[in-house]
């Protein structure tokens, strides 16, 4: 699964460094230069053909389209997985705090209805059994 | 709950009651008094179509449904255990990350960290309008290459962001890049070898120690030194 990606990242790096080189000849471009731009053009047509041969292997990738919107503030999208994770615990203590809540809710109605109606709840365990100690 | 358990009782009792009076609608038949309310309301169940399930049915309370089948996965449990995701937590939110995108990707030139709307370069503007191109990419042919003949000089004024880079902070530990360096003019054999004399000579670690010695006489021999008796140079200054 990493080589795959790995395969990606270096094409990516050598286009990026391919275009690097490219703005820097034109910056000041002298006439001399002109093969080493046609060069530099063609290696970025192959940079854009070998990238798109990775796209084969990556077709089951899928990516938020939230990482966007942190890419596109120039923020990293490392946070948005940061807060994801810190959404996904505060949410899971919250449903954890609600479920205890509710079995002790339950423990508490099912003693006092006991006091209360004793036959009753003698038959509600019969039909339920016993409940799990909270 | 005691005037649910109470109309069970008036039901032997007195009969059973109309459909309105039990909620079951309208249109039912009266059943004989001799027969018990389960059976009472297994008939309304034919008749109306099931109202509720018949488990629930034949129970002595009321809408007591079934228990929902216990799920093994809730929120009960600590999902990032669950998931093997601690030493993503620990990574993520157990140290401080980064707020750039240039502390992400290092290596990227030019100015990431604008806002892409700036200059038009949002990847959000590439996945609603995605640029119309053909299926393949094909080299440049020589005539295809003749439209990029560039006049020669410097680029214009406002053209040269690219070039902009963000102020690095400087590492302690230097690493070196594998990237190759800015093309350079290429450098004269005598130029070349008359610099690196001038570097060698300069950083020759023997001559700055003998400097440092040189000052450190110049010092010792200067009349507003205050150690100054005439002795001589001690032996053990470096040479």
């Amino acid at each position: 699964m990493a080589e795959k990606f790995d395969n990606l990242e270096e094409h990516l790096e050598k286009f990026v460094e391919n275009i690097r080189q490219l703005g820097i000849i034109v910056s000041d471009f002298q006439p001399s230069s002109q093969t080493g731009l046609n060069q530099k053009l063609n290696f970025m047509i192959s940079g854009l053909q070998d990238i798109e041969k990775c796209r084969q292997q990556l077709h089951d990738i899928n990516v938020p389209l939230e990482v966007f919107e942190y890419i596109d503030q120039g923020r990293n999208p490392q946070l948005y997985t940061k807060e994801c994770l810190e959404r996904a615990l505060a949410k899971n203590e919250q449903v954890k705090g609600k479920i205890d809540t509710l079995t002790k809710f339950k423990s508490l109605l099912i003693s006092e209805l006991g006091k209360v109606f004793p036959e009753e709840m003698a038959k509600y365990k019969a039909i339920h059994g016993e409940d799990p100690p909270s | 709950m005691t005037e649910i358990f109470s109309l069970y009782g008036q039901q032997d009792s007195q009969g059973p009651a109309g459909p309105s009076a039990l909620g079951f609608g309208s249109g039912k038949p009266q059943v004989p008094q001799n027969m018990g309310p389960m059976c009472f309301q297994h008939q309304m169940v034919d008749e109306g179509g099931p109202i509720r399930k018949p488990a629930a049915m034949n129970e002595p309370f009321y809408l007591l449904r079934e228990l929902p089948l216990e799920n093994e996965l809730t929120g009960h449990t600590n999902l990032i255990t669950h998931y093997n995701l601690e030493h993503a937590y620990n990574k993520f939110c157990g140290k401080k990350v980064k707020e750039k995108l240039s502390n992400f990707l290092p290596e990227l030139p030019g100015m990431i960290d604008s806002p892409g709307i700036q200059d038009n370069s949002s990847l959000r503007s590439l996945i609603e309008k995605p640029p119309v191109c053909n299926n393949s990419f094909s080299p440049l042919t020589g005539a295809m290459l003749t439209g990029f003949r560039l006049h020669t000089g410097p680029l214009p004024e406002q053209y040269r962001l690219m070039h902009i880079q963000p102020p690095k902070k400087k590492n302690k530990h230097k690493h070196k890049h594998l990237r190759p360096q800015d093309p350079l003019p290429p450098e004269t054999p005598s130029d070349s070898d008359h610099k690196k004399k001038k570097k060698k000579k300069d950083d020759d670690p023997d001559r700055k120690k003998k400097k440092k010695d040189k000052k450190k006489k110049k010092n010792r021999h200067s009349p507003d030194h205050p150690g100054m008796t005439g002795a001589q140079p001690s032996g053990s200054s470096l040479r």
